[in-house]
């Protein structure tokens, strides 16, 4: 069965980018453009990893971290914080919300696999 | 406290971190070019973000012309050099270099003990000039990325 992968951020361009990093392998990926569309998409398709954004209109990454711990059925949801700020506080203030791993922007896509595949199996698609 | 907060160190810090966003993100070099002349764009599209603390406020530009803005869309997005990408295309690709861009200073700053948030980006369309306000240091750092002209606009006001 493919690893269902949602990817939460505002911007399209990231998210054409998780799509893309993850086409390899054998995953399924969801989207979504703010918090609220996440944490909405994450009870709806319970995915296996959650690649979650910080600065978001509507609801930022953090909140819908927060969100998402509360909940007893999605609290065990494994979360990966993308993020533009790499700053000690930010990093500090995201580890305690109890993410999995964080990855700073800019990233190499061979970085977020790295990063996911200690978290959730990455198949790789036999060649067509 | 590793660094100090002075405008020539954030222009430091905003050099080799554009020119990091530049060669991971969209696999392009990017260099600084010393007291270059600012370069006239006929149309350019500019990404904007603002940042704001306690002891720092600003905002940083980043000025790309069209066509050079297309071409980092396409890189950004993995579409061939010279494929055409959509308005909202660019305008988010653009949207996320500046994001990276701030993301990267508020960091830098938030480390120095300067703490600040960050605004979502802004696209504008145009030939144009950005005001800078009263009180407020600006700096423009230029960088040739082959044949094209990059430029970074900082404004930045220390309390």
């Amino acid at each position: 069965m493919a690893t269902k992968i949602l990817s939460v951020d505002d911007s399209r361009t990231i998210r054409m980018i998780v799509g893309r990093t993850f086409k390899p392998y054998d995953c399924q990926i969801c989207e979504a453009g703010n918090g609220e569309e996440g944490l909405a998409a994450a009870a709806r398709e319970k995915p296996d990893l959650i690649i979650l954004d910080v600065t978001m209109p509507v609801m930022d990454g953090v909140t819908m971290l927060g969100k998402l711990k509360e909940d007893p059925a999605l609290k065990t949801i494994p979360v990966i914080m993308l993020t533009a700020e790499s700053g000690r506080e930010n990093v500090l203030q995201i580890a305690k919300l109890g993410v999995r791993d964080y990855l700073v922007k800019p990233f190499k896509e061979e970085q977020l696999i790295e990063k996911a595949g200690r978290i959730v199996t990455l198949q790789k698609k036999p060649a067509a | 406290m590793s660094q100090t907060v002075q405008l020539p160190n954030v222009c430091e810090f905003m050099t080799r971190h554009l020119v990091d966003v530049f060669d991971t993100m969209l696999a392009m070099p990017a260099a600084l070019v010393p007291n270059a002349a600012l370069p006239h764009f006929e149309e350019r599209i500019t990404g904007s973000v603002g940042f704001a603390g306690d002891t720092v406020t600003g905002a940083v530009y980043l000025h790309l012309s069209t066509p050079f803005a297309n071409r980092v869309s396409a890189a950004m997005l993995g579409l061939p050099p010279e494929e055409a990408v959509g308005e909202n295309d660019v305008n988010d690709v653009v949207g996320e270099a500046t994001n990276m861009l701030t993301g990267g200073l508020k960091s830098w700053l938030c480390d120095a003990g300067a703490n600040c948030a960050v605004s979502t980006p802004a696209i504008i369309r145009g030939a144009f000039a950005v005001e800078a306000m009263p009180d407020v240091a600006r700096e423009f750092l230029v960088f040739e990325s082959g044949a094209e002209r990059v430029i970074v606009e900082i404004h930045i006001k220390l309390n």
